[in-house]
């Protein structure tokens, strides 16, 4: 990964997160070597925990980088503005929260796609512009994120389709 | 694409089938021994036979048969789909005391459910040469029949298959041994990798529009690198240089001096290129892509390849890394165990099975039993 270029590292609360992540990067219309995933955080503590500890600083220091924590909402409304209190304010705009408004097993249960399918769907959307996966009711609730961070990631992440 | 593979009675699979129907990409992983460069072991069997090797004392040892049972037959069975066929090729192996060799036991090729051609010990049915009359020869049950069958023209299923397996790329690398040199070209990549030269040279003299694709991903990893050629050393004779560029100032380094890693780079962006011009969907069994890779490239090295076989053909790999491990999916990731070295391989994707928790940390901890 070249630091001085846009680049995002995607952390994942889990396995299940893990695999979307994976759909997502297998897209063939995603710019090769600009997004990573990274370990399951096993948990979304532990995602505030890592992102805490390893990437605050890095983060600072390399101005080019995004990072995505993909984690599960559990249902809790209040789950984004508690993550989003623990950002500081100078990397808010280079930090995205998503994720499935229960759990993925229910939106994978809800979908019949396997997690990876899931993610490979919802690069598909983004890539052409339709939000079709993106307006289910487990995920509609990104919507907001999802159009912040647009504005960020597109230039770089997707091939330019004519 | 390879749908089925299955295999009876060879080294530690017995009663053993693979199935990977609609997964352009797929993960085998394990413990040491559960036989995943077994299953590769018997692709490169196939593969021989479609590169014309067919005495059996070249393909099969003695050894093969499991735990020495040499009075049952090794069985080896693959199912592709290509052009929107299913071929279905069947390959037996038996040693009896009255033979003391090993020998072909049972062959046959079914395409679209119909029968190409069927063999038991040395006799031959012909089937498609008439509805209504077949034709019989016998052949030396020591030789393979396929590589020796008369195809008629390039639409004969009998050519397809034999291209398909022809083209097989099997690999597990040997950086050392992969010096850049060739004396000739060719579309058959060795299992070591150590004719990389002479496979590059096979490919861009067939499809010179490869370079480009070689050319493109090489970029990516290495911003620095500027071009490759294959300078003629001797008569037939070529060496691969690579050349580096850094703002005016330029550097030529011999293949053979690149690192490990880096001729891994080079394999890579080859056969990403074969994926997309090799006439066929390419089947590519890869032993442990990660090997000799730095842990920030494991990840990208890994989706690259899957992502080039996702629309065309298909890619199957090995691997303890886990980097590696988290590029795939439970439901293109293989568990393969067994119990001890006298009891046979079991295999179940991970979707069938229950990892309560983080999967590395089970596979660390040995926890996923089947």
């Amino acid at each position: 990964m070249n630091r001085y270029i846009d680049h995002i590292f995607v952390l994942p609360e889990d396995d299940a997160n893990r695999q979307i992540a994976n759909g997502f990067i297998n897209d063939s219309n995603i710019i090769r070597r600009v997004i990573q995933v990274l370990s399951p955080a096993g948990g979304w503590t532990h995602v505030m925990d890592i992102f805490t500890k390893n990437h605050v600083k890095e983060m600072r220091k390399f101005d080019k980088q995004i990072l995505v924590l993909l984690i599960d909402f559990d249902g809790r409304q209040d789950r984004l503005n508690n993550i989003r209190v623990q950002i500081p304010s100078e990397l808010i705009d280079r930090v995205f929260i998503l994720g499935v408004q229960s759990n993925p097993e229910q939106l994978k249960t809800s979908t019949h796609k396997s997690f990876e399918a899931i993610g490979e769907a919802l690069a598909q959307d983004c890539s052409e512009n339709n939000n079709q996966l993106w307006q289910h009711p487990l995920l509609i609730h990104n919507q907001p994120e999802l159009e912040r961070m647009t504005q960020s990631v597109k230039p770089f992440l997707f091939r330019q389709t004519s | 694409m390879l749908q089925r593979i299955y295999i009876n009675n060879f080294r530690c699979l017995e009663n053993f089938e693979l199935t990977l129907k609609d997964i352009p990409s797929a993960l085998l992983i394990g413990k040491n021994g559960v036989g995943k460069s077994a299953i590769s072991y018997v692709l490169q069997v196939f593969q021989s036979v479609g590169r014309g090797i067919n005495r059996v004392n070249q393909l099969i040892e003695p050894k093969d048969f499991s735990r020495g049972r040499s009075d049952v037959p090794i069985r080896f069975e693959i199912e592709v789909f290509l052009k929107y066929k299913l071929y279905k090729y069947i390959l037996a192996f038996d040693l009896t005391e009255e033979s003391t060799k090993i020998r072909v036991f049972e062959e046959q090729l079914l395409v679209a459910g119909n029968p190409i051609y069927s063999r038991k010990k040395a006799q031959i049915n012909l089937e498609y040469i008439s509805q209504n009359h077949e034709a019989q020869f016998s052949v030396d049950w020591y030789l393979v029949a396929l590589p020796i069958m008369q195809e008629i023209s390039q639409n004969d299923p009998l050519h397809i298959f034999r291209t398909w397996l022809d083209h097989m790329i099997i690999l597990a690398p040997i950086p050392s041994l992969m010096t850049g040199e060739s004396n000739q070209e060719t579309l058959e990549p060795k299992r070591n990798a150590s004719n990389i030269g002479e496979w590059l040279s096979g490919l861009l003299g067939r499809y010179p529009a490869a370079y480009r694709e070689i050319d493109k991903y090489l970029r990516e990893i290495m911003p620095d690198f500027e071009d490759f050629r294959n300078e003629i050393i001797g008569k037939n004779s070529k060496n691969l240089l690579v050349q580096f560029k850094v703002n005016d100032a330029y550097l030529n380094i011999d293949f053979e001096d690149l690192s490990d890693g880096e001729k891994c780079f080079f394999l890579c962006g080859v056969v990403l290129a074969a994926t997309k011009f090799y006439e066929l969907p390419l089947f590519c069994f890869w032993d442990e892509p990660d090997n000799y890779l730095s842990i920030s490239e494991v990840g990208h090295f890994i989706v690259s390849l899957r992502r080039s076989f996702k629309n065309s053909g298909q890619i199957l790999v090995t691997s303890h890394n886990s980097e590696a491990i988290q590029k795939f999916s439970d439901e293109n990731t293989f568990f393969l165990d067994r119990k001890n070295h006298l009891e046979p391989t079991l295999i179940r994707p991970l979707s069938q099975i229950s990892v309560s928790g983080d999967l590395i940390n089970s596979l660390i901890c040995g926890y996923i039993e089947l």
